[in-house]
């Protein structure tokens, strides 16, 4: 008979040796009170000890890790650099794609630290608290890189240099922003749920693995390094919204209905952000990685599917609205595209007409309905461009009260009525832009009515004065520069004196 | 080609083929490692090369450090192995696993029962006792059938002088149509043993809740048998779920333990009762009796499936709702070759 070898601790002891004690309960002040938020949102925690750490690694490793990872990611940008990395890119086209990204998702990361920061102080297990601070660190180090990463093309190209500051004002930045605060206002556990699960572990491949790969497919290999850099954080993320999801629904019963609501709270604040995205897919990358379409598939009827039907067993249903979502994958990222193309002049990026096989990508794409409602409209649009009457609207738009998207997204089902709803609240009405936004509001009007809306602060003087150029400066936005059609844009004039070089050379 | 991977702290051996990577090769052998892109990529799965030779794969330089590296990690999900190879991962260790060895039997058959229309029961007397834990399985080899077919041992491992197996015929399987047909006292017959992570986990005394499907009444057979012969005391129930009357067996063997043993439960179900079944137990699908029987409450206990998968998941279901999670829900699921390969899965659960 073989011989039996000696057994060792498993990572998992060693790991709980090495931290055992390092809580502790209090004594002269109650939990209740060091700990006031882990238990206002009615999620019933019996034993703290059942979280099982989604990872283990100790902040000695974890310093290690990190700046390894560090010095590989500036060697890589440093190169990038050196030899101007921006010449190798598919079109100055794709630079927008890079403004949208660091004005309107790597401030998220920075909003991801604070939050992880909060709430890192607020549970009472060890457990869940060592996990949010750890996270709210790798939040930090992400902003810092994305920030490094871009700030090439801030160098050369327009719309790069106030991304903080846009983001905390420009209307369609607000939608992201909107997104995080509403997150880091709630409790602990559900920012837990709506970050780390909701957003990090459903619907994370649809935000980072389009943009990293859109990277890679155009050239970007800075932005593609920090994605790679970021992803090998990602993991030990995604295994916390697992843990957190379970922790609460193992704990007691009585929480399932509340982890529902926000999961269908989440998933459609999710869905809804990453329109952002899709349009980013169909419309921004001169050379495209796959469809919205066919990234909504692929990660969340595919991959979602597989996990909701694994939640099932904890009589969790599939988010509401999903069905609605995946409808809305043929058609939101075109709608989005028109809605930036009217207001491109009080963006910080530039919007354009798709060139002809662009169109036929996505008719071939979109095979039921971009022939039939949207490539007609983007025809007409270019035509009144060429003959020198490029459409701007002037007029300030509806928002959606919840997710603070103009109100231009159709009804699924009928693609030529806007879908509107309203509800009112002490005397007033508020206006939202679906089932799904309608029932965030719904459920705490008292929280959404405060929302700060940028129409309605544009509307009543608190944003830089009365006329758009007023707000754009307000704005810190380099006006006919930042802004307007890519066509005779200061990006496109410098990018084709490149070409032209470069054909001379 | 293939290698021997030993996985450390567990000291489980299982075979793993040329190209074939770690990850792959321990979902496959029953042993979980935790997972998540499955690319090299996110580090997840990073295990320590203790012994041997590897080829690390595609692993991302920010998913696996130069200095990990170094220090002889990999990342399970790409790495491969270029001789045999000792790796620790961060499995837990189980109190209750006595890490047997897999060793290669030869026995005579001394039994060839029919128990149902469709199950036989096959006795193979072995020289050489055989070492193995109540609820694990053999890889039996069939003569002129390509590859072993596993079957759960249904006799106490207090008696390895023979192992007991419940074989069912599946329709037009080549193994149990040989076994059924063929097969007679008096032949010899080789086997491994012995395999699986399906025993009980005794050192948490805890009451154990014993859910069977059809022939899936083996090794629950054999734990409780094990139980009661070492004198376990707390409450054990075993549920057998049938289609028929004519499908139940052991009935009578059951009946008298529990009639001796005050901490014994015995609950048969048939759930395509016929008309003329003389039958006044439960009718239904198995867990719906396990509901009826526990008032839909669970907390407290340890449950063992054994069956086929719709009987597992329905099973798996019923107990959650009722507070019982993977912790302490412990399955075999019976796949013959039709069954083909599980379904799409989330990482949302290790075992069940």
């Amino acid at each position: 008979m073989a011989e039996k070898r000696k057994k060792k601790l498993g990572i998992k002891q060693r790991y709980s040796m090495l931290t055992r004690g390092l809580g502790w309960d209090t004594t002269y002040q109650p939990m209740d009170k060091v700990f006031p938020y882990d238990n206002y949102e009615g999620i019933i925690i019996h034993d703290w000890e059942g979280w099982e750490d989604p990872f283990r690694l100790t902040m000695d490793a974890y310093w290690k890790f990190q700046s390894e990872k560090e010095k590989k990611l500036y060697a890589v940008i440093d190169s990038f650099a050196q030899n101007n990395g921006h010449l190798g890119i598919t079109d100055a086209r794709y630079v927008n794609a890079i403004k949208l990204f660091l004005t309107g998702v790597s401030p998220l990361e920075y909003q991801a630290a604070r939050g992880f920061t909060h709430v890192g102080r607020q549970f009472r297990g060890v457990g869940p608290r060592v996990a949010c601070q750890m996270q709210a660190i790798d939040e930090l180090r992400h902003v810092q890189t994305q920030i490094h990463s871009m700030s090439h093309y801030n160098k050369f190209f327009d719309g790069l240099h106030s991304a903080p500051h846009m983001h905390d004002r420009v209307w369609y930045l607000s939608v992201p922003k909107s997104f995080f605060d509403d997150a880091r206002t709630a409790g602990p556990f559900e920012f837990l749920t709506s970050i780390s699960f909701a957003f990090e572990y459903v619907l994370t491949n649809l935000l980072f693995v389009p943009f990293m790969s859109g990277a890679a497919f155009n050239g970007d290999m800075a932005t593609v390094t920090f994605g790679f850099s970021a992803q090998s954080d990602e993991a030990r993320h995604m295994t916390l919204g697992l843990e957190v999801i379970k922790f609460m629904l193992e704990q007691d019963e009585r929480n399932i209905p509340i982890v529902q609501r926000w999961m269908d709270k989440w998933f459609w604040r999710g869905t809804r952000m990453l329109t952002l995205v899709g349009m980013m897919m169909d419309y921004m990358l001169p050379k495209r990685v796959m469809s919205w379409r066919e990234a909504w598939d692929i990660y969340f009827t595919e991959a979602g599917g597989a996990l909701f039907a694994d939640l099932a067993r904890y009589g969790i249903k599939p988010p509401k609205y999903a069905d609605i979502a995946t409808k809305e994958a043929e058609h939101i990222s075109h709608q989005a595209w028109n809605i930036f193309y009217n207001y491109t002049h009080a963006a910080a990026f530039h919007t354009w007409i798709p060139e002809k096989e662009e169109l036929d990508w996505l008719s071939e794409k979109y095979p039921d309905t971009f022939d039939k409602y949207y490539r007609p409209r983007l025809e007409y649009l270019d035509k009144e461009e060429k003959a020198g009457r490029r459409f701007y609207n002037d007029i300030l738009p509806m928002l959606c009260q919840v997710c603070q998207i103009p109100m231009g997204f159709t009804d699924m089902d009928d693609p030529t009525t806007i879908s509107f709803h309203s509800s009112e609240y002490q005397g007033n009405k508020y206006h939202t832009c679906s089932h799904g936004c309608k029932d965030i509001f719904d459920y705490e009007p008292e929280k959404y009515v405060q929302a700060w809306l940028p129409v309605h602060q544009i509307y009543q003087g608190n944003c830089g004065g009365a006329e758009v150029p007023d707000v754009l400066k307000w704005y810190n936005f380099n006006l006919g520069a930042d802004n307007m059609e890519y066509q005779g844009s200061p990006d496109q004039k410098l990018w084709d004196e490149w070409q032209a070089h470069r054909k001379k050379a | 080609m293939s290698f021997d991977l030993t996985i450390e702290p567990i000291g489980e051996v299982i075979e793993v083929e040329e190209g074939q990577t770690i990850l792959d090769a321990c979902l496959r052998a029953g042993i979980y490692i935790p997972y998540q892109c499955n690319h090299g990529l996110c580090s997840t799965c990073k295990v320590e090369v203790v012994e041997g030779d590897v080829d690390l794969g595609d692993a991302s330089p920010f998913a696996l450090m130069d200095f990990e590296r170094d220090e002889g990690k990999a990342l399970a999900c790409v790495c491969t192995l270029q001789s045999d190879v000792v790796i620790e991962a961060d499995i837990e260790e189980d109190e209750d696993s006595e890490y047997l060895p897999i060793i290669d039997y030869t026995g005579m058959v001394s039994e060839v029962t029919a128990l149902t229309p469709d199950v036989k029961k096959i006795i193979i007397s072995l020289e050489q006792k055989a070492e193995f834990q109540a609820g694990q399985y053999i890889q039996l080899d069939i003569p002129g059938v390509e590859g072993p077919r596993a079957f759960s041992i249904a006799n106490s491992p207090d008696h390895g002088d023979h192992v007991e197996l419940h074989v069912r015929l599946v329709a037009g399987g080549a193994g149990t149509t040989y076994l059924h047909n063929e097969l007679a006292a008096g032949d010899g017959l080789s086997f491994s043993a012995p395999y699986g992570h399906f025993f009980v986990r005794k050192s948490q005394n805890k009451p154990m809740i014993f859910i069977a499907g059809g022939t899936g009444l083996s090794s629950p057979k054999s734990m409780i048998d094990e139980l009661l012969e070492a004198g376990y005391e707390e409450k054990l129930t075993l549920f057998h779920g049938v289609r028929a009357k004519v499908d139940l067996y052991y009935q009578n063997y059951f009946q008298a333990l529990a009639d001796s043993h005050d901490n014994f439960t015995y609950i048969p179900a048939l759930s395509e009762k016929k008309d003329d079944d003389d039958w006044d137990g439960e009718v239904g699908f198995v867990h719906e009796a396990v509901e009826r029987y526990f008032d839909g409450s669970f907390a407290g206990h340890q449950a063992y499936l054994c069956g086929p998968p719709p009987m597992i998941e329905a099973s798996i279901r019923a107990l959650m709702k009722g507070r019982l999670f993977e912790k302490d829900i412990y399955c075999e699921k019976f796949l013959s070759k039709a069954d083909g390969t599980d379904d799409k899965r989330s990482p949302l659960f290790k075992r069940i």
